[in-house]
């Protein structure tokens, strides 16, 4: 693979890299990998960069194909996949650039707790949590709802929560897009996806989704971290989880529903796994209102998993939310199309913007931006491995005219699944946590295994590529001591 | 009729690769190879029986609808296989038989979530005489 991309690489500036449109007669713009010179060979070594020219080939695309630092190998698009499609002009939506899991994401509730407050108790803590909050393969959540609530979660996502007294404004204030995408539509909704994640509504669910017990320990920038309520020693805790069941049919129906309109809308598709469709047309409005309906489910599932994880805190800690100084800092998602106006050639277009591993890091004065935030650019969560730390970021200007406003998501897979526990094979992975001081629970037979820290790239690395690119601001980072996997 | 299945490693997934000496042993094969990595057949009984049909355009979008479908039989409506019997197939249409049970939790565990079957690398061929199939997952 990498013999491919000889001598086509060309070096934008210290951490952007251009393959030319005219690499392949089928691409329409430019494709823009960001990375450190370092990891590039890897990149390179992967199937990637293949999948970032073939999003280039694809109707409507303005700008440039875009991947993040934690590009990896995805289906259709690559993870830390990024790319805007003008719907005023062809622009296309493709599940396979918002992926099986739709709007997966990630949550973070700050508190007043401090380290010192749970440093002794943490292991009852990690326990009391892994039994509280629904996770592993095929288990239920403590949410019932009957097919009418069901599509009320769908079309009103978190806001349907708060009518229930499951989420409070404050939440949703918090909450990338206020939790519920308009325009999404129940009725496009399979039957089969309707049965798929029906009782998974506030599961954590397996594979890489998490909770995470966390101290800041190291702030960045003081007046930005003061204003997200973060401060050096304090205790937050974060949630990893996406649409569950749901999400992965209501792709898999798209898949199925879109590979004949692509040949009937005339598009020559390089690999099937990017079936498309026009936005404004029939199939490409039906996706996109069963991608918002599993979005707003999405928004739901973490809502009702950071209920579950409040409750527990109240118990576990004898307080209030108030009193232990609960409050949830942002939720974003990283697995989305979405439609936004961004300025392309000095004109403002209606764009797709596909974000697939990929976080939207608006910057500051965007109207979309709650008011407490507005100044100061959207709060963007970056996940690390379980062993290293994760990050918030601010988003920034940098992002709005380069990348559609949009960010890194992760660390980046480098280990395959069996890979990670062949390299975990006669090593406790749970003792090596604990003994770095970090906590770990998992319900699945390998699953700390299959997400050791070495199975990831550097978060660090990555996350000082975006910062060095522009592409956001580092506010804070949080260092896990508490970790569960499903 | 001679089948097997086995899984092989695929970045951050898995997928499944079958020989078999017709097509209908091959669907077999993946069918009950995807049983395994979501509920491992060992644990289900033979005690009911449910059907399934699909039709597509051709023969990968064939199997990867015959395998997503198999994924929302045993995720979705909680109905667990122990062994898949292919009725009828061609390279555009296949009718399976179901055989195994409803979902147990004091008996039967879910241990691997398999999101989709997908058409990344897929090759379903003959070869040598037979039919080899592989199939990525996206788990």
């Amino acid at each position: 693979m990498s013999e491919e991309f000889e001598g086509q690489l060309e070096q934008v500036d210290e951490n952007r890299w251009r393959i030319r449109k005219s690499f392949r007669s089928d691409m329409r713009v430019d494709a823009i990998i960001y990375s450190p010179r370092e990891v590039l060979p890897d990149i390179l070594a992967g199937g990637a960069p293949k999948q970032v020219v073939n999003v280039a080939t694809l109707p409507g695309i303005v700008g440039a194909s875009l991947a993040m630092p934690d590009i990896h190998w995805g289906y259709g698009f690559c993870i830390g996949g990024v790319a805007g499609f003008d719907i005023d002009n062809g622009g296309v939506i493709s599940p396979g650039g918002v992926g099986y899991d739709i709007n997966c994401g990630v949550r973070l509730l700050r508190s007043d707790l401090t380290a010192a407050d749970v440093r002794d108790r943490m292991e009852k803590l990690v326990n009391q949590i892994f039994r509280d909050i629904p996770c592993g393969v095929g288990v239920g959540g403590s949410y019932k709802f009957d097919r009418g609530e069901l599509s009320r979660v769908l079309s009103d996502g978190a806001e349907y929560l708060l009518s229930k007294g499951l989420a409070t404004e404050d939440d949703l204030s918090a909450t990338e897009s206020g939790g519920r995408l308009a325009g999404a539509d129940p009725d496009a909704v399979s039957q089969r996806a309707f049965q798929r994640g029906g009782d998974q509504c506030g599961t954590l669910g397996s594979g890489n989704h998490f909770g995470e017990v966390q101290v800041v320990d190291e702030v960045y920038d003081a007046e930005a971290a003061d204003i997200l309520g973060l401060g050096r020693g304090q205790v937050t805790f974060m949630l990893h989880s996406g649409s569950r069941g749901l999400g992965h049919q209501v792709c898999s129906d798209a898949i199925k529903m879109l590979r004949n309109a692509s040949r009937r809308y005339g598009i020559d598709l390089p690999d099937r796994q990017l079936v498309c469709a026009p936005v404004e047309s029939p199939e490409g409005r039906q996706y996109l209102a069963a991608m918002r309906a599993a979005a707003n489910f999405a928004w739901c599932n973490r809502q009702l998993l950071m209920t579950e994880l409040r409750k527990t805190l109240r118990r576990f800690f004898g307080g209030t939310d108030e009193s232990l100084g609960l409050r949830q800092v942002y939720d974003v998602a990283h697995n989305i199309a979405k439609i936004e106006t961004h300025s392309v050639g000095g004109r403002d277009r209606r764009l797709c913007v596909h974000r697939k591993g990929a976080t939207r890091a608006f910057g500051p004065g965007h109207e979309e931006l709650p008011e407490r935030f507005r100044q100061l650019g959207q709060p963007v969560l970056i996940p690390g491995d379980m062993g290293t730390a994760s990050y918030v970021l601010q988003g920034t200007e940098t992002a709005m005219q380069q990348t559609f406003g949009s960010t890194c998501h992760g660390a980046g897979r480098t280990l395959s699944r069996g890979a990670a526990v062949r390299k975990a094979k006669g090593r406790q992975i749970d003792k090596e946590l604990a003994a770095k001081g970090i906590i770990a629970r998992a319900r699945g037979r390998s699953g700390l295994a299959e997400e050791q820290p070495d199975a990831y790239k550097d978060v660090d690395a990555v996350v000082g590529c975006v910062t060095a690119a522009g592409l956001g601001k580092k506010v804070a980072r949080l260092r896990p001591v508490g970790v569960i996997k499903g | 009729m001679s089948k097997e299945c086995r899984t092989f490693e695929h970045t951050a997934d898995i997928g499944l690769e079958a020989r078999a000496d017709s097509l209908a042993s091959l669907l077999e094969a993946l069918a009950e190879g995807l049983s395994d990595l979501i509920a491992p057949r060992r644990q289900v009984r033979p005690r009911r029986r449910r059907t399934l049909s699909v039709n597509a355009d051709d023969i990968e979008s064939l199997v990867v609808d015959f395998l997503n479908e198999l994924a929302a039989v045993l995720q979705a409506d909680r109905f667990l296989v122990s062994q898949v019997r292919v009725i009828s197939a061609s390279e555009t249409s296949t009718e399976a038989e179901l055989i195994g049970e409803p979902l147990d939790a004091a008996r039967h565990e879910y241990v691997t979530e398999v999101k989709a079957a997908t058409y990344h690398d897929i090759t379903i061929a003959r070869e040598d005489g037979g039919w080899l199939g592989r199939v990525i997952l996206d788990v």
